[in-house]
């Protein structure tokens, strides 16, 4: 049968999990009690705080699975599963280093040089590197291979980078980016223009290098367009393989698109709504409140599986499409499934706590299913692991 | 993925292969030769002690059993038997019926029992009243039955009752499984009075049996339709090659295979014995539930106005997930029972008690 390519093996239980899983919910409530931080919906994209970052290096929990040489903890991924959905639920201030410790060091990891690691990743899991996904472009969103920012190679073996990225969430913020570029032409057939790709690390800070804000329609910026004008990247920081790039990009995007986050990005609103449900005892909230755990409930038992898998050294990048596409109509589901049973009107200047995270969830929410790769695109790969296309 | 459970799938299919599913009448309301083979074999008493009468083995090939069952439209009381009365019996200390003779469960209506001797332990109870949607009634040779204790005590006395010679009322499901009343006037039976906890545990593996079932099912319809959609050929190319036909077949992939990692770690609760096991049958069950609207709507859409008719095998698994999905319990009550468990623990923020679940 072909949804086999969907199946995966349960993940094993972890004691060592649900020890550090205490010790962070410990941590998170002394901070918020010490006003370091407030709740948020969608913190991971928009709750940037180096010194939080710093903070969370300091106690291990940045950098979890990977070899101590590199600064890592050599953990397990389902302690860092742990870790990271605590973080989410609290709605925490993840954002400045969460694409580093969520991919570019994974990235680093598996395709990087001895000395790339050896440099950049105990500074990730410090917690005082941040890093940017340069794969989007004006004219490139979802058809990701059409993409013409170029690299060629200078007289002295260096790189020169022409074109621009979009949606680089927090550049302006951010030391590397790990960027797709086009190094040699398309080749021929339907498969083609996956040829003649390649990622190049980029220091942020090189000359011929303009971030420009991207506001999104509440105002917040987060994202950026980044715009190369004949930046010259040292040969040696080529990442992996020239022309390598789409089967490390698809590699990547496993990470990208399982984790927590794709379907815990409106959590502080449920807890809220939870909160609301608890003290009108209302059998109808309950309801919504029970059927809305169930879905998340299911979707945290995938997504456990992806990580299991990753961690077994396997490439679960169909059933991480599919997590996503049906993680983040959850986190869309949920705004729409509260507000139809609470009589309350979203506004960030309600009093009401419940007023607020609606309305900042229903800001963010096109971004749900738009980011790393949108619905569309995951539903076209779940049908190519059907055997469909 | 090979699994230990790759053999008894295999029995379980050879014997299906042999009983094409068919429409239950009043006439011939359960596939009475597909649960002879199953008897023979042994397969109706998996999971359930040796000792006690049963096949042996675990959890885990029971639950085998009753997918590959639910898969196949097989009308038999097996999920009944091997996941909700059997070790529901046995839990209470209760002999066992011969696995061979179907037995079921009997969860609602107003039954009530006053014991009949003095005995603290198991003993023997006369019971009194209707029980109503008892599955498989006038099918099942014995019915394990939740009744009311006497006035003052709590939980519920589980009683198991010989239905020979016990009138069954004739209803059925939207698929024609049997789900008439049984009425019971003054019968004298064995019995043990159950704590609250047991009786919740009772009412969670019901409904657990139910999300196992769906999950079954919904995978099957899912790889029906798959296949249908790579044959059928429209416009000169197979449907399955329409891109929205492919986002149709995505979604009910995504719930499919949500469905089944939930279900199957509410199993794995179950079978560690963990305290949160009402709650995570409750998630299982409602989110089976969830699933069932959509993969049987885009199967039967795929499917065209051939999938629509009776001739077809579709209807075989989408009437009884439209069914399942309301029995044991329906979507709106294990929902709210939920919901209200999330709360209870910690009212002030569900997250802990979420995490606990499972």
């Amino acid at each position: 049968m072909s949804t086999d390519q969907l199946t995966l093996a349960p993940a094993p239980p972890s004691e060592a999990a649900e020890q550090v899983r205490l010790e962070v919910r410990q941590f998170l409530a002394e901070e918020l009690a010490a006003g370091t931080f407030t709740t948020h919906v969608d913190t991971w994209l928009s709750g940037v705080d180096p010194g939080f970052s710093r903070k969370l290096g300091a106690r291990g929990w940045l950098g979890m699975t990977w070899p101590k040489e590199y600064g890592g903890h050599e953990r397990t991924a389902q302690e860092r599963y742990a870790v990271t959905e605590e973080l989410l639920a609290a709605g925490a201030p993840v954002a400045a280093h969460w694409i580093a410790d969520r991919q570019s060091g994974p990235n680093l990891l598996r395709y990087g040089t001895e000395s790339q690691r050896k440099e950049i990743l105990p500074r990730i899991a410090a917690g005082e590197c941040y890093f940017v996904i340069g794969m989007s472009e004006p004219d490139s969103g979802s058809d990701l291979a059409s993409i013409r920012t170029r690299a060629t190679r200078n007289g002295d073996g260096d790189w020169v980078v022409n074109g621009a990225k979009v949606w680089t969430s927090n550049a302006h913020h951010s030391h590397y980016g790990i960027v797709l570029v086009r190094t040699a032409p398309p080749g021929e057939g339907p498969r083609g223009k996956h040829q003649g790709l390649t990622q190049l690390l980029v220091d942020l800070s090189l000359p011929g290098i303009t971030v420009n804000p991207i506001r999104i329609l509440d105002g917040g910026h987060h994202f950026n367009e980044v715009v190369f004008d004949d930046v010259v990247v040292p040969g040696d920081m080529l990442l992996g393989v020239e022309g390598a790039g789409w089967q490390q990009v698809t590699a990547e995007l496993a990470y990208e698109r399982s984790g927590p986050e794709r379907f815990l990005s409106t959590w502080p609103l449920l807890a809220e709504f939870g909160r609301r449900a608890a003290a009108s005892g209302d059998p109808g909230q309950l309801a919504v409140l029970g059927r809305l755990s169930a879905r998340a409930l299911a979707l945290r038992q995938l997504s456990l599986r992806i990580a299991a898998a990753l961690d077994r050294g396997e490439l679960p990048d169909i059933p991480a499409a599919l997590v996503k596409d049906v993680g983040t109509t959850f986190e869309q589901d949920v705004v729409d499934e509260v507000r139809r049973v609470v009589d309350v009107p979203a506004s960030l200047d309600s009093p009401d706590p419940l007023g607020r995270a609606l309305a900042e969830a229903q800001l963010h929410a096109p971004g749900y299913t738009l980011r790393g790769g949108t619905n569309e695109i995951l539903k076209g790969i779940v049908a190519r692991g059907l055997g469909l296309r | 993925m090979a699994s230990d459970q790759d053999l008894v799938v295999a029995t379980v299919r050879e014997i299906l292969a042999g009983h094409e599913p068919f429409v239950l009448t009043a006439e011939r309301p359960w596939d009475e030769g597909l649960w002879a083979d199953l008897a023979d074999a042994g397969l109706t008493g998996v999971g359930l002690p040796e000792e006690a009468g049963g096949s042996g083995g675990e959890l885990a090939d029971a639950v085998a059993v009753v997918r590959t069952l639910a898969a196949g439209a097989g009308a038999v009381p097996v999920a009944e038997q091997l996941l909700v009365a059997g070790p529901a019996v046995l839990a209470a200390d209760l002999d066992l019926p011969a696995p061979e003779e179907p037995l079921t469960v009997a969860l609602d209506g107003a039954v009530t029992a006053e014991p009949s001797d003095d005995g603290d332990g198991p003993g023997r109870f006369v019971l009194t009243g209707t029980a109503t949607d008892v599955p498989w009634a006038g099918v099942a040779r014995h019915v394990a039955v939740l009744a009311a204790p006497p006035a003052g005590i709590e939980g519920a006395v589980l009683a198991v009752v010989d239905a020979a010679g016990l009138d069954a009322s004739r209803a059925v499901n939207l698929a024609g499984e049997p789900r008439g009343s049984l009425v019971l006037d003054g019968v004298g039976v064995p019995g043990a009075l159950l704590p609250p906890a047991a009786v919740d545990l009772v009412r969670a593996r019901a409904a657990l049996a139910r999300a196992v079932q769906i999950s079954a099912a919904l995978e099957q319809v899912l790889a029906w339709t798959v296949q249908y959609a790579g044959e059928r050929v429209q416009f000169g190319r197979p449907l399955g090659k329409f891109q929205a036909i492919q986002v149709e077949l995505a979604q009910m992939a995504g719930e499919v295979t949500a469905t089944a990692a939930l279900v199957d770690a509410a199993v794995q609760a179950l079978d560690r014995g963990a305290d949160t096991v009402v709650l995570a049958a409750a998630a299982a069950k409602v989110r089976a539930g969830e699933a069932v609207e959509t993969v049987a709507k885009l199967a039967h859409q795929v499917h065209g106005a051939i999938g629509f008719t009776q001739e077809h095998r579709l209807h075989h698994l989408t009437r009884r997930c439209w069914s399942w999905r309301d029995e044991a319990g329906t979507e709106l009550t294990w929902a709210r029972t939920l919901g209200a468990g999330l709360v209870a623990a910690a009212p002030d923020d569900v997250w802990p008690a979420f995490t606990r679940v499972l």
